[in-house]
């Protein structure tokens, strides 16, 4: 039996590649593991960098690694690691992780990105391998980091904002990899979504900024009265039980004005990712509908309901938000039917968006709060509110999904809102990349429309 | 898409592309940051703003050279040739949009000496927003070359305009209110302006890629209200 060849210089050299390599793929999987966020992005990077070479550098890519793989097993031990082949760990890396090659400088249609993974792909909607960068990235910060470490050799990084309806922050890390073997520069660009950080920063100084303002008024009335009580009302007991009425009414309108504001910070926190979930929006506004049962009964507005059988009206969605969403709209439409009509609800399903905000009376003012991308070839369920209150003069329209945003004269009864239910409903609908209309014609009501993605049948 | 036997001629076209996609990434850099220099009275922003856009003029200039160059050498036809004069002719509505940040920000230098008016600088800035999402969209229309989004911009512009309406009465209450402000609040309202017409190259776009991928002009008539 023959004993194995003693390794020749090429293969030693390829095996001590192989092992810088597997120090960075294992460093990877370390980080992957433990996911330590604040190390993680320039350990990653530098592991990324080691395994890459590797991986780029020796052609053809996986014929080499096979081979070397084949000459480790000949002399195998049961006690050697297996790692996994590079490319495939690259691949399904959570974070976008793409690989620049470029011709010569300043050539912008000789920038390509030679390899993407499957994040990347996804993130910047890159068709294959080779497209230019251009079109996945225009932002001129990051092209000019990307410029230099083609061919400048350097090393960066860059914080920058991707626009859009649903905002996103992303900070990229460029380092160079040298030249490839056919001559062109190469660079690994990788990204990180920041989003949630800087959303949780955001979040906290306009929480901050509206609860210290419109929480002041109800308590300024509440220390006033207990001013009150404590002075010349001490005594009178039929002033003190109206005094404790008012106050209690205050209170509850804080603790309303308190919930709405926080679960608006939670919608906001998760806008950027699109819910998953199977809903059955007949069913949502069968619930909705039981569970303002009382409301309807002590304001005496009858509901109009135009539901299609469970089944029919399937969206995308999160259930417990497509909920709150019927509900704002359901709970608006009754305060301001209370005595002048019947509210009405509709489900329609399997419209485009353009036929979903389509006018109904062709005097009446409409307006789209909130359009998705696709408004044209998507499909939607679509959900419509229309009560007969005083109806919303056209100028009022633009700003009715504004927070804290009051129509002039107008008044939504004794137990006001907290100004915050629309633009609740707008980031949920946001958030499912539905669309939000409305159309009103002063004097005869008006009429919400609230349309979700459809969910695709199995 | 077909190869060219001319494997330069292509290379001339993938190139014009790109450069009016970076030029697009410049003018969507300088938009966003106009709109920033407003809300947060941010003066070196500003004027890093207008210093910039002389890059904007430059890049447009050479997108024009090398468009009008590659019609007279290579004669394009078809497809390649309306490649060609869309490049042109979307290089022309990106300067027009730089030169609008480029007030805006030279009137942030003016407002950001008068008193800080929160509420209105709110609404400009939900204005901006909408307005830089829609050149991101158009912008990415065009990259991927995709009709469909194209047209979806196109059929929003309405609710930038209904922004900038209801920014306009908004001002005016202001204006009323207290004469003091309003020199400020005339300044909000040409930046207010001006990104209305931002929006308005961005349709201008979307209808430029539609002609350049489908040979057809957009022809339903989009709902539109009177504008002022």
């Amino acid at each position: 039996m023959a004993m194995p060849a003693p390794p020749s210089p090429l293969q030693r050299l390829s095996l001590r590649l192989l092992g810088l390599g597997c120090v960075g793929v294992l460093a990877l999987l370390i980080l992957a593991l433990t996911g330590q966020a604040a190390l993680g992005p320039v350990l990653v990077m530098s592991a990324l960098v080691g395994g890459l070479t590797v991986w780029l550098a020796l052609p053809p890519r996986s014929g080499a690694i096979g081979q070397v793989s084949e000459a480790n097993s000949a002399s195998a031990r049961p006690s050697q690691p297996i790692s996994p082949p590079f490319e495939t760990i690259l691949r399904s890396l959570p974070e976008p992780v793409m690989v620049i090659a470029a011709q010569e400088i300043d050539d912008l249609a000789g920038q390509r990105i030679h390899f993407a993974n499957a994040a990347a792909k996804d993130f910047f909607k890159i068709q294959d391998d080779g497209a230019l960068l251009i079109t996945a990235i225009r932002n001129p910060d990051v092209l000019e980091v990307v410029d230099e470490a083609l061919f400048g050799n350097l090393a960066g990084e860059v914080a920058y904002e991707l626009g859009g309806a649903q905002d996103r922050y992303l900070r990229a890390f460029v380092r160079p990899l040298g030249a490839a073997l056919d001559g062109r520069r190469l660079a690994l660009l990788m990204m990180r979504d920041e989003t949630n950080a800087r959303r949780n920063e955001r979040m906290r100084a306009d929480f901050l900024a509206n609860a210290s303002h419109e929480l002041r008024t109800p308590l300024a009335s509440l220390s006033g009265f207990i001013d009150t009580l404590r002075g010349h009302a001490r005594d009178d007991a039929a002033a003190r039980d109206r005094f404790l009425q008012i106050m209690a009414t205050q209170a509850e309108r804080m603790s309303r004005l308190i919930d709405d504001l926080l679960s608006l910070s939670r919608i906001e926190l998760n806008e950027h990712i699109a819910p998953e979930g199977s809903v059955d929006l007949s069913q949502v506004v069968a619930d909705v509908v039981d569970s303002i049962g009382p409301l309807l009964a002590e304001s005496q507005v009858q509901l109009v309901l135009d539901v299609p059988r469970p089944g029919l009206a399937m969206a995308v969605g999160d259930r417990d938000q497509m909920v709150q969403v019927a509900q704002n709209l359901i709970d608006n439409a009754v305060k301001y039917s209370r005595g002048r009509g019947p509210v009405r609800v509709e489900c329609l399903t399997n419209l485009t968006g353009e036929a979903a905000i389509a006018l109904r009376e062709p005097r009446a003012a409409r307006l789209a709060l909130l359009t998705p991308d696709d408004v044209n070839d998507g499909r939607y369920v679509c959900l419509r509110v229309t009560d007969s209150g005083p109806g919303i003069a056209r100028q009022y329209l633009p700003r009715l999904a504004e927070r804290f945003y009051r129509v002039e004269g107008q008044k939504s009864g004794e137990r006001s809102g907290t100004g915050l239910g629309l633009a609740i409903v707008k980031h949920i609908i946001n958030r499912h990349r539905g669309g939000f209309g409305v159309e009103s014609l002063a004097g005869s009501g008006a009429s919400f429309v609230a349309y979700f993605p459809v969910q695709p049948e199995a | 898409m077909t190869e060219h036997t001319v494997k330069a001629y292509g290379d001339e076209l993938n190139h014009l592309t790109a450069e009016v996609a970076r030029m697009g990434g410049l003018v969507e850099a300088q938009v966003a940051d106009s709109i920033e220099c407003i809300t947060r009275r941010d003066v070196p922003l500003a004027q890093g703003i207008i210093v910039r856009d002389d890059k904007l003029d430059v890049l447009q200039a050479e997108i024009e050279r090398k468009s009008i160059k590659l019609i007279a050498l290579r004669q394009p036809v078809a497809q390649d040739l309306r490649r060609t004069v869309a490049a042109m002719k979307i290089s022309l509505n990106l300067e027009r949009c730089g030169d609008l940040a480029k007030n805006i920000a030279k009137r942030a230098l003016v407002i950001s000496e008068a008193e800080a008016l929160t509420a209105l600088t709110r609404s400009i800035e939900r204005m901006g927003n909408l307005v830089t999402a829609r050149l991101k969209d158009v912008l990415d229309a065009y990259t991927s070359s995709n009709v469909n989004r194209a047209v979806g911009v196109w059929w929003r512009d309405e609710e930038v305009d209904e922004h900038y309406n209801s920014l306009f009465r908004e001002l005016l209450t202001y204006m009323m209110g207290d004469p003091r402000m309003i020199t400020s609040c005339a300044h909000m309202l040409f930046v207010a302006k001006n990104l209305e017409r931002i929006g308005d190259h961005a349709t201008n776009i979307a209808e430029i890629i539609h002609f350049e991928i489908t040979g057809e002009d957009m022809i339903s008539e989009r709902p539109k209200n009177t504008a002022l």
